[in-house]
């Protein structure tokens, strides 16, 4: 019942649907207990021989009525209530959608999609049911069942009634427990399904191996095995789920049997009329329903505390990320990085230490490294994405960055990133991801510097072909230019590529970077790779390991030190070379994928 | 965004449904069994209203109880009502057995489907796709059998039944309570229509939705960068506000038309009744068991229809459903076929391709003319870039695809006439990327020969050199396997893979090497094992290192589909053509 509780805001707001609703259902209980009587009523008149055409043609016109009314107020409490259900469902949903959106990358990489999925689907449904199908079970128990109960006892005899309801509760009781044993059953069908689910997706992903010892007729064997066993165990389960309707027809049987013997015995007493009796057998009909439904409604609202406590806890997780907004003008200028000593929240390893430089603005900056060197690390930083305990760790125009509003401080930043995720939706879409009716010049002017236009042009539908699984697979190197065009596009005061060129061959990296130089004067870049060419013409280059700075300096200054930087800058070109020569053979035969 | 949703025609319906009803004659007596089952429990459950008819006309009304018949009319209440309920339970249950029978048998059928079809469909279809049509959509029918088909059956004889019932008690009353029936079908119809359109289309916007949320979670980090939490914000709300819209229509279409409208002319048709009976009651005497029963049977009239009618949806999706699996089933793009005209046998192992033109597409050619012959015991390599047509040859030779230009023979015999038990059982393939069953370490080197024993099992891992790290493991050749082998490195999975091959004994080895990086110590075991392999067996090997293929008798260097030279290593080298490139190139990488 807790659920209602915390549902309280809820029902509060739609407090009118739910008043209207359960009115209408008020008013449908009425009117259903309307005909039985009118039925009782005829059938004494008959039997008396004191019906006349007026009373039947008043009768008539008045079941008519009653007909049309409860049409209407079934409707509109099933409008109102169901209605108020599904509003609900949209309300969280929509909630759950903008928490999402305000949590810090921490927060995702402790929670599987899956997970957070299954929060925004069988969760929020778990809650509708319970705000719409929930307060229909127990409204329909209560009004129905106590509305048919009084009047029986009321109208008919209080006696009868005790009699004939002795033995429905056995029909719940017997029913939840089938529902007890049904549930555990269900999980271990449901357990032998999933791995019938396992074994066919193996089996599909081994294909080639099971096709290349012609193993194809023993690997059915195996599956029609884990299929017999799922069958084994849903007849298990079909076989108590089987009782439910037998069940409730003996139950049923015994208390029509005891109310016709009983009745009819107070029917030759002269207790009760025989109309009266037919009149209580009809109502004994509408009992088994709201009987039934109160077993639901505690399966249903079970379900959806549980759903609704997991959606809260979410709600009430707070963002890693500081809100200490002291200024609210967008940061600019030189950025500075101060880090002696940082951790990524939960690993004991040191990911970063004596990180000290300045980038002047304007400036561009490479850093290089082996992969886990730490210069994502040092990106992940400067964009916020984890927040150092220490301040003025990472300042931009000497103002620590934890003072600036995180969306100013993010209004800096064009960021392309390592692993160049795309929307599925168009290329057009994705390039103008930050302004969806920005001019489709501006489009064509980001794709041609990232140099991505010429193969989007070849594209049947252009700008418009859609991106991802229901769309073309683009090469690895095609994303990462497009993600570099959806960064240019708005021309940021400092542009990040993180490992961005790593896809795209030698010349189309030189390429790119010319268009950057001659593009951007006057504006800051951030580029992180594994290539030293990409970093050659970087005012400033770091050189990581370990996640310390371990040689640092411009082209210039590292070839003369004849370091790390050095000795991979002339292996790479060596390679470039060679491998330049072989394609030219090739006559080109592969263009951007190596 | 376009949606996944399905419409069948009507026509389309028909025939699936008629389809898969087929599917449930190889069980003919469970059927029958059901059936009668089914007819007894109606025949019962009609008969309570009867007989409380007879009690209230023939002994109530006029206060008479001789004993005796009070007797036998209580036996029969009981009996008829004990018989109902066995009948009920079994009837349910025993359509549950055909619905599971039914599903067993589509599943083994789709299942034997996927071993026949070839790497042509594998490489349209998405595999979860695949996996989807043999488990959800089979369940869905599922769904479709036990909840839909067995109201359906209820419902179809319980109206009959209870009209029959009226017909006895009353004709002319019971043809007059026939003019509801038309209504109802109108409504029903009327409701399929709509309910068709919008559920598929409230599906569909669902799909989108949870589609836009999780590809949201997942970009989450690129909204955020480029600050566009409010546009996506807006565009899920919109989105979400469109699919609340749809779900109030479908509210106020079930409201219309479902069971509000059904109770409705439930309730005329009780005025129809008591009006009937009561004009007549005016003329002639009209008793009130009569009236008792009559109304209990029109209630079992309109009840299996409620249920009916809320059922529609499943019954529907579940036809789509289906109709997706025998898609599957239908599809022709079987793997190549064998003509066996003689028992060819593979006896020396000399592999030879012939003028081997090859498209997988039908407009590009990936193999140009390809002619070379691998005598018995030799090595021959192959190299190349990606898309040079190395693989194809593989494929080709595995006879993963079929082809039409030019010939591939073992030993003088066409590849499309050798017994594939044959083909099987000397041809060794080591897969590039080697896939690790669920199980464990013997089960994967095993697989599913029935012959093999430990011994042969770990004298394989033996000799590729997979015993040293199978003999540190806990549980050794025991140890089970996690998902995909994720426990082992690519050079462990890679000897496990040598050892499933070398277990069968091949006489022909082909071999795709891994491009992976692979640790240099199990390098050099990789390297060492391969030696091992090849001595003595036909191979034909793809290389990616062209330092494990230096040995080679003969080494192939194709480029788009042509071979562009070829010789033994230092006969390429000498040449200083695109091999020589490549060796430099590789050799570079210190």
């Amino acid at each position: 019942m807790r659920v209602f509780k915390n549902l309280g805001w809820f029902f509060k707001l739609e407090k009118k649907s739910y008043i209207i609703g359960l009115v209408m259902l008020v008013l449908v209980a009425l009117m259903e207990l309307v005909p039985p009587q009118v039925i009782g009523r005829v059938i004494d008149q008959i039997t008396t021989e004191t019906l006349t055409s007026n009373t039947l043609i008043l009768f008539g016109v008045m079941l008519v009525f009653v007909a049309i009314l409860t049409y209407i107020f079934r409707f509109f409490w099933r409008v109102m209530i169901f209605g108020a259900s599904n509003r609900l469902g949209r309300t969280l949903r929509e909630r759950l959608f903008k928490k999402y959106s305000v949590m810090s990358p921490a927060f995702f990489g402790k929670r599987r999609t899956g997970d957070l999925m299954a929060h925004a689907t069988n969760d929020i449904n778990a809650v509708q049911m319970t705000a719409g199908a929930g307060i229909l079970t127990i409204a329909d128990s209560v009004i129905t069942g106590g509305a048919v109960l009084i009047t029986m006892a009321l109208t008919v005899s209080p006696k009868l009634t005790l009699i004939a309801m002795i033995p429905l509760p056995f029909m719940v009781i017997l029913t939840s427990w089938y529902g007890s044993i049904l549930s555990r059953l269900f999980r271990v069908a449901q357990a032998a399904f999933s791995s019938l689910n396992d074994k066919t997706q193996e089996s599909i992903a081994g294909i080639k191996v099971t096709k290349t010892f012609g193993y194809e007729d023993e690997d059915l064997k195996d599956f029609t095995n884990l299929s017999d066993d799922v069958v084994k165990k849903n007849l298990k389960v079909a076989k108590i789920d089987a009782l439910f309707d037998p069940t409730i027809t003996a139950i049923i049987a015994i208390s029509y049997f005891l109310s016709i013997f009983f009745g009819a015995r107070m029917v030759v007493a002269d207790e009760i009329t025989l109309g009266q009796l037919v009149t209580f057998t009809t109502y004994l009909g509408m009992m088994v329903w709201p009987l039934l439904a109160l077993g639901w409604f505690f399966n249903l609202i079970e379900r959806g505390k549980a759903s609704y406590d997991r959606i809260e806890e979410i709600m009430n997780t707070k963002s890693d990320i500081g809100t200490n907004v002291t200024s609210d003008v967008v940061p600019s200028g030189d950025i500075t990085f101060n880090v002696s000593e940082f951790s990524f929240p939960g690993e004991a390893e040191v990911s970063l230490r004596d990180i000290h430089f300045t980038l002047k603005e304007g400036k561009t900056l490479g850093i290089v490294g082996r992969t886990g060197s730490g210069k994502s690390s040092i990106i992940r930083l400067l964009l916020r994405e984890f927040d150092t305990d220490a301040d003025n760790t990472v300042a931009v125009n000497g103002v620590d960055i934890k003072q600036a509003d995180i969306k100013n401080l993010r209004q800096l930043f064009g960021y392309v990133p390592q692993d160049n995720f795309l929307f599925s939706t168009t290329i057009r879409n994705n390039i103008a991801f930050t302004n969806p009716d920005i001019n489709i010049e501006k489009i064509y002017r980001a794709a041609e510097l990232s140099y991505i236009h010429q193969d989007i042009t070849a594209f049947p539908a252009g700008y418009d072909t859609i991106v991802g699984e229901r769309g073309v697979s683009l090469s690895g190197g095609q994303k990462q230019r497009i993600s570099i065009a959806r960064a240019l596009i708005e021309n940021p005061e400092v542009l990040i590529l993180d490992d961005s060129l790593s896809a795209v061959d030698a010349e189309t990296e030189t390429a790119i970077l010319n268009n950057i130089e001659q593009n951007r004067r006057g504006k800051t870049n951030i580029i992180t790779a594994h290539r030293m060419s990409a970093v050659r013409d970087a005012d400033l280059i770091l050189v990581m390991e370990d996640g310390r700075i371990i040689e640092r300096g411009n082209h210039a200054s590292l070839t003369k030190a004849k370091g790390w930087y050095y000795e991979t800058f002339k292996t790479q070109s060596l390679r470039q070379s060679l491998s330049k020569a072989l394609d030219e053979t090739l006559e080109g035969g592969r263009a951007d994928d190596n | 965004m376009t949606t996944d949703v399905i419409n069948l025609t009507l026509k389309d319906q028909f025939r699936v449904l008629g389809r898969l009803l087929k599917y449930t004659l190889p069980f003919k007596g469970i059927l029958a069994l059901a059936f009668t089952m089914l007819i007894i429990s109606t025949v019962m459950g009609v008969m309570t209203p009867y007989l409380v008819m007879i009690f209230i006309d023939d002994y109530l009304t006029p206060s008479i109880f001789p004993e005796e018949d009070i007797m036998w009319l209580i036996i029969a209440f009981i009996t008829v009502n004990v018989v109902a309920v066995l009948t009920t339970y079994w009837q349910i249950y025993l359509l549950q057995v055909l619905a599971f029978k039914v599903i067993q048998q589509l599943r083994i059928d789709a299942f034997q489907k996927i071993g026949k079809l070839g790497m042509t469909y594998f490489d349209k279809v998405p595999s979860g796709s695949v996996v989807s049509r043999l488990t959800n959509d089979t369940q869905a029918i599922v769904d479709m059998f036990t909840s839909v088909l067995g109201t359906f059956l209820m419902a179809i004889f319980m109206v009959i039944s209870s009209f029959v019932m009226m017909f006895i008690l009353d004709v002319k009353l019971a043809f007059i309570t026939l003019i509801f029936m038309p209504v109802i079908i109108f409504i029903l119809l009327v409701y399929r229509k709509y309910s068709a359109r919008y559920f598929s289309h409230a599906r569909g916007l669902l799909s989108d939705m949870n589609a836009k949320l999780s590809e949201s979670i997942e970009g989450m980090k690129i909204i955020q960068v480029f600050n566009q939490e409010k546009r996506l914000q807006r565009e899920f709300e919109v989105i979400n506000e469109e699919h609340y819209q749809y779900n109030l229509r479908t509210i106020k279409l079930d409201g219309l038309l479902l069971r509000p409208a059904i109770d409705m002319i439930y309730i005329l048709s009780i005025v129809v009744i008591l009006s009937y009976f009561g004009f007549l009651s005016f003329e002639t005497s009209v008793t009130a068991g009569v009236i008792f029963a009559f109304i209990q049977y029109m209630e079992r009239f309109f009840e299996p229809i409620n249920q009916v009618s809320q059922n529609l949806n499943i019954f529907q999706q579940a036809l789509v459903a289906a109709s997706r699996v025998f898609t599957l089933l239908d599809d022709d793009r079987h793997e190549p076929a064998q003509i066996i005209k003689k028992e060819y046998k593979i006896t020396d192992g000399q592999v030879e391709f012939k003028n081997v033109t090859f498209s997988y597409d039908g407009n590009v050619d990936v193999l140009k003319n390809i002619s070379f012959k691998v005598l018995p015991g030799t090595t021959t390599a192959l190299v190349g870039h990606t898309g040079s047509g190395k693989s194809s040859i593989i494929n080709l030779m595995m006879r993963f695809y079929e082809y039409e230009h030019g010939e591939i023979l073992i030993d003088g015999h066409s590849i499309k006439e050798l017994p594939k038990e044959e083909m099987k059982n000397n041809i060794g393939l080591v897969l590039q990327d080697p896939f690790i069953f669920y199980g464990t370490l013997t089960s994967n080197i095993k697989l599913y020969h029935s012959t093999m024993t430990f011994e042969m099992v770990r004298s394989a891992a033996d000799f590729v050199g997979a015993d040293s790290f199978i003999n540190k493991l806990k549980n050794r050749y025991e140890q089970k396997v996690v998902e995909k082998g994720a426990d082992f490195s690519s050079g462990e999975r890679q000897l496990l893979a040598f050892a499933r091959t070398m277990a069968t004994n091949p006489k022909i080895l082909i071999l795709d090497e891994a491009t992976a990086n692979i640790d240099s110590s199990t390098e050099e075991k990789i390297q060492a094992s391969l030696m091992k392999m090849r001595s003595g067996r036909t191979t034909l090997a793809i290389a990616h290192r062209l330092s494990t293929i230096q040995d080679a008798d003969e080494i192939l260097v194709l480029n788009k589909g042509e071979i562009v030279e070829r010789g033994t290593h230092d006969e390429l080298v000498q040449l200083k053509g695109i091999y020589y490139k490549m060796y430099r190139l590789q050799n570079s990488k210190q």
